[in-house]
């Protein structure tokens, strides 16, 4: 069953989801534990396969068994295999998280939630693990649509936010698939490893630049780089809490990895850095998203709305450090997919357990929230130091790798847009503990007794998640070394 | 390719699409919608894509055109959006300059129409065309190749008509209390919908009656001769699915419930891409990789490993047939009664 890993990966999701939903029709509560135990299954699985691609090497898998160009191919290597593993320890957090807030939120629409949900990761995971860039739009589609359905389900103001990510996912993925056309026009072969042979001695035609640019920009608009982002904030704020938390850590950073697979393994360093040039007018658009990003999010009041601004500064730190052109640079950018999956997903969850209790993550009801959850807020502070850059949380290490790329390239312009950023989210995170810590609640003010304020902790479905993502980030950042010599470090060498 | 034949058609989609975006009674742009995806058809079947033109007729001039009325019939009729401001239409005029710029500036560097030396001709095509036949004993290249030589992706295609089904479903979907909460909290909602009127013209029910059969027999057709013409799961489930809903559309919304409960439509769904994800699953158990059809012969009776390629993906494409054909009914149902299932078209 091990050297079969690679599909299980995927195909374990898949028919839960199907299950999911027929057993939702006469048992709608079974569909949680149904969805922890698939996702548990999945990172076992991509472990195995992570296990595998450290000590033998690379894998690649066949579906239908034809061989590579003629069918469609699952070539995992060290890049791919770490995004895998984290996507689906991402989903089963998030799974377990989502027992009591979907019940609270959904109601009776658990079932089709949960197989909304796990297709959703089945697409995600497919995007990963893809050596084909026609499977790749496909798996697009899937979780393009079912993120269209999931962030909806809440209703309301959601519809309209939706609609809006509808027009632009839709736009992006256009673009893709017509890049690929030109792709199959130019090479006659849709398999990433094949093309990559075939363009590399036909460099200079329209039709390759055509499918660059279109490809990338496709990838833009999934990513929310910054003039392309406007559908972001307002769609993971309305969403249900649990689709926002699953959405957040992945979805963006996905498209980020698609950028980097598109840019490595299918053109080459050659191409991008050396006949295109662009890299200077990218890494400035990264500057560009770093800041703005950062100064809308000073402006919100609502929590969930400012992180999802960060995600939009974050989205810089990526595309930023890939354009670099340099060892540190694309290093940090792809130890920052890893990073920030785990820092949206622990800002994401705390945030989802205020809701859960409070009601709403305006910052004038975070009063006293330290008092009142003290666990969830400890988990919100790890979240929050590793968005700052403060060491040992994983936060800090893939900034240092930034920002060495940075001065190595010589883009002073990019290392400015990090330590602002950094300084940003300082005054950011400050101010919500400020108003947490120090400020009483207001109904106790005037009568001037403060009685203790009443503990009410998130239940411990929630909590449990949140910590182990904590406990993540820092271990991640502890184990930083061995993630970048043992997996990052292996992947950049076949590229520079 | 007629080059005179191919201007006019191209011309009348440019029209068509201009049309359906200037009409501000949204119905009469539906229609000129479907009739750009008729002409879309001529084009696919002039450029030698039988199968693409016959999954547009079906989906996009057929299937396609009766959602979206049924969509008007649960909404709207009439376009109230306000004009977009000057600079955005602006920005957008800008946009698409781009783009379109960019387009036909790839144009000088495409290969001729037809081209026998171009790299999509030579390169994986041929290996196909030379294959087909020996490795999986299908003559129609088409579905040897979207069933089995890529089957992977035709598998999360059916995945997506059933997320499709799925989300609308989930979206829409209002049980009886919370609808009645509803109607009195917005009692607006409710005066938009046209008054419900039963449908009892026997001329109608009398010529659906008499078309069904020759549809869903059609349409068996289609999938099971999917190897040898154009066609398969896909088109075929599409004229299901349209055979079920002109069914609904003659009778009334109870009748259309009675051939498919609710429960049965989303089992129905399930199943077929169950089916598919299945033999790719027993294929795992038999020793073979995810979808490797040939391993089949161990326990198909009579076959070996190439004719259980051929047998498998007859399977397979009746798992699509059963999901689009219910996909379709199930999305219908659900956009005509605006999620009630109650009543509706």
């Amino acid at each position: 069953m091990i050297e079969q890993a690679p599909a299980l990966i995927v195909v374990i999701p898949l028919i839960s989801a199907l299950f999911i939903t027929i057993i939702g029709l006469y048992q709608p509560r079974v569909s949680w534990a149904l969805t922890i135990v698939t996702f548990a299954l999945s990172s076992i699985f991509a472990f195995i396969c992570l296990k595998h691609v450290v000590t033998v090497g690379p894998i690649s898998y066949m579906f239908g068994n034809w061989p590579a160009p003629f069918g469609i191919e699952y070539a995992i290597d060290h890049l791919n295999a770490l995004i895998v593993l984290m996507i689906s320890i991402v989903a089963f957090l998030v799974a377990i998280f989502s027992k009591h807030d979907i019940a609270k939120e959904l109601g009776d629409k658990i079932p089709h939630f949960y197989s909304l949900f796990t297709l959703l990761v089945t697409g995600l995971l497919g995007i990963t693990l893809t050596g084909d860039a026609f499977n790749l739009y496909v798996l697009l589609e899937i979780s393009a649509l079912t993120s269209y359905a999931l962030l909806a389900l809440s209703g309301g103001r959601a519809y309209i936010a939706t609609f809006n990510y509808l027009i632009m996912g839709t736009i992006g993925a256009c673009f893709y698939l017509l890049g690929v056309g030109y792709l199959l026009i130019n090479t006659g072969s849709l398999n990433m490893a094949d093309i990559a042979v075939i363009i590399s001695n036909n460099t200079y035609s329209y039709t390759v630049l055509a499918a660059f640019l279109f490809i990338m920009i496709g990838m833009w608009t999934k990513m929310a780089l910054f003039p392309l982002h406007s559908w972001l904030p307002n769609a993971y704020t309305y969403a249900p809490t649990s689709t926002s938390c699953l959405l957040a850590p992945l979805m963006t950073k996905v498209s980020v990895y698609v950028m980097l697979r598109m840019m490595t393994s299918v053109f080459n360093y050659d191409y991008i850095f050396n006949v295109l040039q662009w890299q200077s007018v990218i890494v400035t658009l990264a500057v560009i998203a770093i800041l703005a990003g950062s100064v809308l999010a000073l402006k919100q009041d609502n929590l969930k709305k400012m992180l999802t601004y960060l995600i939009v500064a974050e989205i810089g730190y990526m595309v930023g450090g890939a354009w670099l052109g340099n060892a540190n640079g694309f290093t940090g950018a792809s130890y920052h997919i890893i990073a920030d999956g785990f820092m949206t997903l622990c800002l994401f969850l705390a945030i989802g357990c205020i809701i859960y209790k409070v009601g709403d993550a305006s910052l004038s009801s975070m009063k006293g929230i330290f008092t009142k959850m003290p666990m969830t807020m400890l988990g919100f502070l790890i979240g929050a130091f590793s968005m700052i850059g403060i060491p040992p949380t994983c936060g800090f290490f893939s900034k240092w790798y930034l920002i060495s790329g940075a001065y190595e390239a010589a883009s002073w312009h990019f290392l400015i847009a990090l330590l602002i950023s950094s300084l940003v989210n300082a005054v950011l995170f400050f101010r919500i503990i400020e108003v947490g810590y120090f400020q009483a609640l207001p109904s106790e003010e005037p009568n001037h007794h403060h009685p203790k304020i009443k503990r009410d902790e998130a239940p411990i479905s929630m909590l449990i998640p949140l910590l182990t993502t904590a406990g993540l980030l820092i271990g991640i950042g502890l184990y930083t070394a061995d993630i970048v010599t043992y997996l990052i470090q292996p992947f950049i060498k076949n590229f520079l | 390719m007629i080059l005179g034949f191919d201007i006019i058609c191209l011309s009348l989609i440019l029209l068509c699409a201009v049309l359906a975006l200037c009409i501000r009674d949204l119905m009469g742009s539906v229609i000129v919608f479907g009739a750009y995806s008729f002409l879309m058809c001529v084009v696919w079947a002039c450029n030698g894509a039988i199968d693409v033109a016959f999954t547009e007729a079906t989906v996009g001039a057929g299937v396609g055109t009766v959602f979206l009325v049924s969509t008007i019939y649960s909404t709207t009729r009439m376009d109230t959006f306000k004009k977009n401001r000057l600079l955005k239409q602006l920005f957008m005029f800008v946009v698409v300059c781009v783009v379109g710029a960019l387009l036909l500036k790839t144009v000088t560097d495409l290969p001729q129409w037809g081209d026998a030396n171009s790299p999509a001709n030579t390169h994986l095509s041929s290996y196909y065309i030379e294959n087909s036949i020996d490795q999986t004993h299908v003559p129609n290249v088409v579905t040897s190749v979207l069933a089995d030589y890529r089957g992977f992706d035709t598998m999360f295609e059916t995945c997506v008509v059933f997320v499709a089904f799925i989300g609308i479903f989930a979206l829409l979907r209002i049980r009886k209390s919370k609808s009645k909460k509803a109607a009195t909290n917005q009692p607006t909602t409710e005066l938009t919908l046209p008054p419900h009127q039963e449908v009892d013209s026997l001329i109608i029910k009398t010529a659906s009656h008499l078309m069904v059969p020759f549809m869903q027999l059609f349409a068996l057709y289609v999938v099971a001769h999917g190897h040898y013409s154009p066609g398969g799961g896909f088109q075929g489930g599409v004229i299901l699915g349209a055979s079920l809903i002109l069914l609904a559309v003659s009778y009334n919304f109870k009748k259309a419930l009675s051939i498919l409960s609710e429960k049965k439509i989303i089992l129905l769904v399930s199943l077929g891409v169950l089916i598919y994800a299945g033999i790719g699953v027993i294929c795992f158990f038999l020793g073979g990789n995810f979808l490797d059809y040939s391993v089949l012969h161990k326990i198909l009776p009579a076959t070996d490993p190439i004719m259980a390629r051929s047998h498998a993906m007859l399977g397979v494409e009746i798992g699509v047939a059963l999901t689009v054909m219910v996909s379709m009914y199930g999305i219908y149902l659900s956009l005509s009664s605006n999620g009630r299932f109650d009543k509706g078209l």
